[in-house]
């Protein structure tokens, strides 16, 4: 069965929305991702004019993410003073990367830099949680003891920081800087790629914040539903490029995958479900790669957003 | 613009005017010369309604024509100006956007049908007159930044790629069907409309074609229109955007919420 898409100016058959929907609706509440980076590129793919189709995106991830945090609030993984700090970072982060855009436009060669940038933090933090997640899989198996935390420099140096406060809910204690200033780095880096951010916000409250990894899949969804919220309206408002009915389809399965991929993700441990989105992510990037490397089927393509 | 002069024929004209206006949904004929012309173009579906269901429609032309012209009909939409990302090589592995091209004077949907093929039947500079053909239409388009004769066929090249991978350029040559039936000779051709031609006006225009001039034109309208819901979403995602905005967060909203308590009373989690 076919709908019309009033934003999109296009019919679509209605079990693609529904089913690309639940499958990143799924990782959603399974790792905390919003799924941009799928999602975007997939919806082109079945003939969304690509504004539209990352316009639409933020707003089904609302839906998702709204679905998802309910779900991990409900067993009591969400830090809502941590998520709250780090929205304060990524709001300041998001309106320094859209100026940051603008001097990249101006230099010529955005699109260069934006892209290279890109691969290259997906290859690093891919590489680096699949390796450290493996690593920490095998140390487990073989001496079931939980290794001392080691004090290294850097988290020395983060404790002499002011204005140090407990997340209970985390069950750590940082300066409140400490989440602003990597909300903000993550919000910056977000806003020039034009993604949400989520595969960079998991690593940083993993590894820089050293939250448990169940608590940072509800944290994560936390702060991209408001993300997201900010990311719709302006889309709509600015630029009229949400499809509302596109976004109803799509969050019919997406609000449902986040319900199954958190049920689920309670089901695996930390390091399993790290060691899957480090996988995920990789993939991505591989992805990418060959589409900078092929000659494309298409040298052009509609202008405007990214 | 040369005519064929036959009474006889308007008199032919008429009474199918007269006879079949039950099967015609509305008939709109603006033949060039009236007075004398023996072609007549009508499109059977001169308004093509968009609703939430809609997902393409076809789209025949059909009418009198003289025995022994061949047929061209093109449709397109009004001309206007495209821009586009252009992908390239940089560094010589890397494809990435390298900048925007302008295309100025393209239609946005164009389709060219004929009983023969079009070189065939008309020299180049008569191609180039009434804009028939993607040749043509490549001598017809301007490209900004402009560039050399060469890139310029080379882009507009892949422009009609992109225009045909949406279904809005297409063309074909020998599909019009040509009948004789009491000495009158019908055309007829069934051409598929692609959903993701936009609303707004076409213009379906007929060439009769002879000894390799073209000796009559006749020209029909197809009117593209939303209608229901479709066009209050989209009216309204322009006109009311700050609302339309806010309505999509609060029902996404609702949406993520609903499906929390679903879940919750249904036991899927613990």
């Amino acid at each position: 069965m076919h709908l019309y898409l009033p934003v999109a100016l296009t019919s679509i058959n209605i079990f693609i929305p529904v089913g690309l929907g639940l499958a990143v609706g799924l990782l959603s509440g399974l790792f905390g991702v919003g799924g941009g980076f799928l999602m975007t590129p997939l919806l082109i793919m079945f003939g969304i004019p690509s504004t539209v189709a990352a316009a639409t995106d933020s707003n089904q991830i609302v839906a998702a993410s709204t679905s998802g945090t309910y779900a991990h609030w409900k067993v009591g993984n969400v830090d809502f003073k941590m998520g709250f700090h780090l929205l304060i970072g990524g709001f300041i982060g998001g309106l320094v990367g859209v100026q940051g855009i603008k001097v990249l436009n101006a230099m010529g060669n955005a699109d260069f830099v934006i892209k290279m940038t890109y691969v290259l933090m997906l290859g690093i933090v891919g590489t680096y949680m699949f390796i450290e997640s493996l690593s920490s899989l095998k140390k487990k198996n073989v001496t079931q003891e939980t290794s001392p935390k080691k004090e290294s420099g850097f988290s020395k140096l983060l404790q002499t920081l002011p204005l140090q406060t407990e997340y209970v809910k985390s069950g750590v204690t940082h300066s409140m800087l400490l989440p602003i200033i990597f909300g903000g780095v993550v919000g910056i880096l977000a806003a020039v790629m034009g993604v949400g951010g989520g595969f960079l916000m998991v690593p940083v409250m993993v590894y820089i914040l050293r939250m448990p990894m169940h608590v940072v899949v509800g944290t994560s969804l936390f702060q991209i539903l408001f993300n997201c919220i900010e990311v719709t309206f302006l889309q709509a408002y600015t630029n009229h490029n949400v499809d509302f009915i596109l976004a109803v389809l799509l969050l019919l399965g997406s609000t449902v995958g986040a319900q199954v991929g958190a049920v689920f993700g309670r089901k695996l441990k930390g390091e399993q479900l790290k060691i899957i989105l480090a996988v995920i992510v990789l993939v991505v990037t591989v992805k990418i790669v060959f589409e900078l490397t092929l000659s494309p089927s298409l040298l052009l393509s509609q202008a405007g957003g990214h | 613009m040369k005519t064929v002069n036959s009474e006889q024929s308007s008199v032919i004209r008429l009474r199918q005017r007269i006879v079949t206006p039950i099967t015609i949904l509305i008939i709109l004929i603006v033949s060039i010369g009236i007075a004398s012309a023996q072609l007549t173009a009508k499109a059977n579906h001169d308004h093509i309604k968009i609703d939430f269901f809609y997902h393409g429609s076809t789209v025949s032309v059909s009418g009198v024509t003289d025995p022994g012209t061949d047929l061209i009909i093109k449709i397109a939409s009004p001309e206007g100006h495209e821009k586009l990302k252009q992908k390239g090589k940089v560094g010589g592995i890397l494809w990435m956007n390298t900048g925007t091209l302008n295309f100025e004077h393209v239609p946005n949907l164009y389709s060219v049908h004929s009983t023969k093929n079009i070189e065939e039947l008309l020299a180049p500079k008569e191609l180039d007159t009434y804009v028939i053909g993607l040749p043509a239409l490549s001598r017809h388009v301007g490209l900004n930044p402009s560039a050399g004769e060469e890139e310029k066929a080379r882009w507009f090249g892949e422009f009609v790629k992109y225009k045909e991978a949406s279904k809005l350029y297409a063309s074909s040559s020998g599909r019009i069907e040509i009948k004789e039936k009491d000495g009158r000779h019908t055309y007829y051709i069934n051409t598929e409309w692609p959903y993701q031609a936009p609303p707004g006006d076409y213009l379906v225009t007929v060439y009769a074609v002879k000894n390799g001039k073209v000796v009559d034109t006749a020209e029909s309208k197809v009117l593209v229109e939303q209608v229901g819901i479709v066009k209050s979403l989209s009216g309204m995602a322009k006109n009311n955007a700050a609302l339309y905005g806010i309505i999509s967060i609060v029902s996404a909203l609702g949406a993520g919420f609903g499906v929390g308590l679903v879940f919750r009373k249904g036991g899927g989690a613990h």
